[in-house]
């Protein structure tokens, strides 16, 4: 009743200005960072400061123009692209198979669950010798590395949705006389579809964030290799164009996956629902 | 012809569910399992259903044991459990799968016409009233042309308006194709609306304590006199079920227990 009664009047306040709302909902986001920028922009112009170690907005932007004539930011991204990308998928794939068999199984989740769970609070940099020790310094240790930062999250995503699929869905299923493979398609794989999709976000961000450190430990291309390179140069655009990259990098691949996963999730009943309606 | 042989459950705790339930159900007949709650109702449909398998004794259809799910054996839960990611037509044409898509369509079709969704058909379930997701329930078991229904206490989740319209619609549907309906309700008057028989089961362990047939004509007139005192007949029972709970349920227990001894 209480709850009833606080939302009523809010709905009719947004919905009176629905028209002003559409226009600076967006807006009211990039106001704070836009600001920064202009403020900082004309303190350098101005000559409060000389931007050398925090450069000007028109210097990132003069970098990054320049990275890209010349090739080298495309170049360093699909590299990047690529370790996230092959990272993501082995992380994925192992991820999902092991989570799903220790959600299923409680033999096997007591089996592996202890082992996994004290492998995920080693730190990641930790593993980096050891990886450069068994995979060499080239692209496969990058890429494992980064598997294993993919891996965890999706692991533990798909073992509790497997866990938490409702009984009586499943019985569901049984008095339909479903079992084995068709259960598993027609019951449980919807049924953890929006958890997965949680999951294999989370797990990406995990895969930028690994392939920083994964091209830390030695990389001749690559955006993390452009921040170092940045950092010993001195040369603060660059670091700045690079992390820029990875930012604008990392939210569209998120929103290709999120976008990918929308046809399958548009019958999920949320909270959020109506407000991403809006 | 739905039998039971001296159907009893035990669980893996040592709870004594069911203890020695016999009955017998001809075809396209309503019988209705009323007692107080934790009396085994639940657990006996379940046990009919093949959902759970008895700890002993054992159900027969048409002379077949049943020991899983069985095609002829539908099943209502008390929540509509309708999948929320399948549109309402393809949650009524869950069951038919196997089917060629043009027959199976035809098929989901009437049914969906049938209880009055035919506008609904391609909405989500989440977009549904309570009422109208157990007809939705009820047309997903129906499609595969049952044998037996069985429903668990189908209507306890609705409101009183709800739930009368929809026994009735369930005895139209009913009507259709005349199957077994088996319904576990704690509503005696729905108890009374539907049935043929009325079951009265006894707690601790769960068992059938009394049997009234009440005989009404159809349609029935929930206002009737006739009504009235078959009503009062079954709440008598179902006190006595529970008043003579402490004096009488030793005995049974016992004999029944040595009756499986061998």
């Amino acid at each position: 009743m209480a709850v009833a009664a606080e939302e009523a009047p809010v709905e009719r306040r947004e919905r009176k200005s629905s028209s002003i709302t559409r226009f600076t909902r967006p807006v009211l986001g990039i106001v704070i960072p836009v600001g920064l920028a202009v403020v900082w922009e004309f303190a350098v112009r101005a000559g409060w400061s000389n931007g050398r170690l925090v450069p000007p907005p028109s210097r990132i932007y003069e970098e990054f123009a320049e990275l890209a004539r010349t090739g080298e930011l495309w170049r360093h991204v699909v590299v990047t692209l690529v370790r996230v990308a092959l990272g993501f998928a082995l992380g994925t794939v192992a991820g999902t198979i092991l989570g799903a068999i220790a959600g299923y199984s409680i033999i096997v989740r007591r089996l592996i669950d202890p082992s996994l769970q004290g492998l995920r609070a080693v730190p990641s940099i930790a593993w980096i010798p050891l990886f450069i020790l068994w995979l060499g310094i080239f692209e496969t240790s990058k890429i494992a590395l980064i598997a294993v930062g993919v891996f965890f999250p999706i692991y533990l995503g798909v073992m509790g949705a497997v866990m938490s699929v409702d009984r009586k869905i499943v019985e569901v299923g049984r008095a339909f006389r479903l079992s084995g493979f068709a259960m598993v398609r027609r019951i449980l794989l919807p049924a953890v579809l929006p958890a997965y999709v949680i999951a294999l976000r989370s797990g990406l961000g995990l895969g930028w964030m690994f392939v920083i450190a994964a091209e830390f430990m030695g990389a001749s291309e690559g955006l993390g290799y452009l921040l170092i390179d940045g950092q010993q140069l001195g040369k603060p655009a660059e670091i700045v164009a690079a992390i820029l990259a990875f930012a604008v990098l990392g939210k569209a691949t998120d929103a290709v996956v999120a976008l990918a996963a929308a046809p399958f999730l548009r019958w999920e009943d949320r909270f959020s629902a109506q407000a991403e309606v809006d | 012809m739905l039998v039971l042989e001296h159907v009893g459950k035990t669980y893996a705790n040592g709870v004594r569910a069911l203890d020695g339930v016999s009955l017998t159900v001809g075809p396209g007949e309503i019988v209705a399992i009323v007692g107080g709650s934790g009396c085994g109702k639940s657990t006996l449909l379940r046990a009919i259903s093949g959902l759970d398998t008895p700890s002993q004794g054992r159900v027969l259809l048409d002379g077949q044991p049943i020991t899983a799910p069985h095609e002829k054996i539908g099943i209502i839960f008390q929540e509509p459990r309708l999948l929320p990611w399948l549109t309402v037509a393809d949650n009524v044409g869950f069951g038919l799968d196997d089917l060629p898509r043009a027959e199976r369509d035809e098929r989901v079709g009437r049914a969906v016409t049938r209880v009055g969704l035919i506008e609904k058909a391609n909405m989500w379930p989440r977009e549904l009233s309570g009422g109208q997701a157990q007809r939705v329930a009820i047309a997903r078991a129906l499609v595969p042309r049952p044998e037996v229904l069985l429903l668990d206490e189908p209507f306890s989740a609705l409101d009183a308006f709800t739930r009368a319209d929809l026994q009735d619609h369930l005895l139209d549907l009913w009507a259709d194709a005349k199957p077994t309906l088996i319904l576990v309700t704690h509503d005696v008057e729905e108890a009374i609306v539907l049935a043929d028989r009325v079951m009265v089961m006894r707690p601790r362990p769960g068992c059938i304590h009394e049997e009234i047939v009440t005989d009404l004509p159809r349609p029935r007139d929930r206002q009737s006199a006739a009504f009235d005192f078959a009503k009062r007949r079954i709440l008598a029972a179902l006190d006595r079920s529970l008043d003579r709970l402490t004096v009488e349920h030793v005995e049974p227990k016992a004999t029944a227990g040595a009756a499986l001894w061998w």
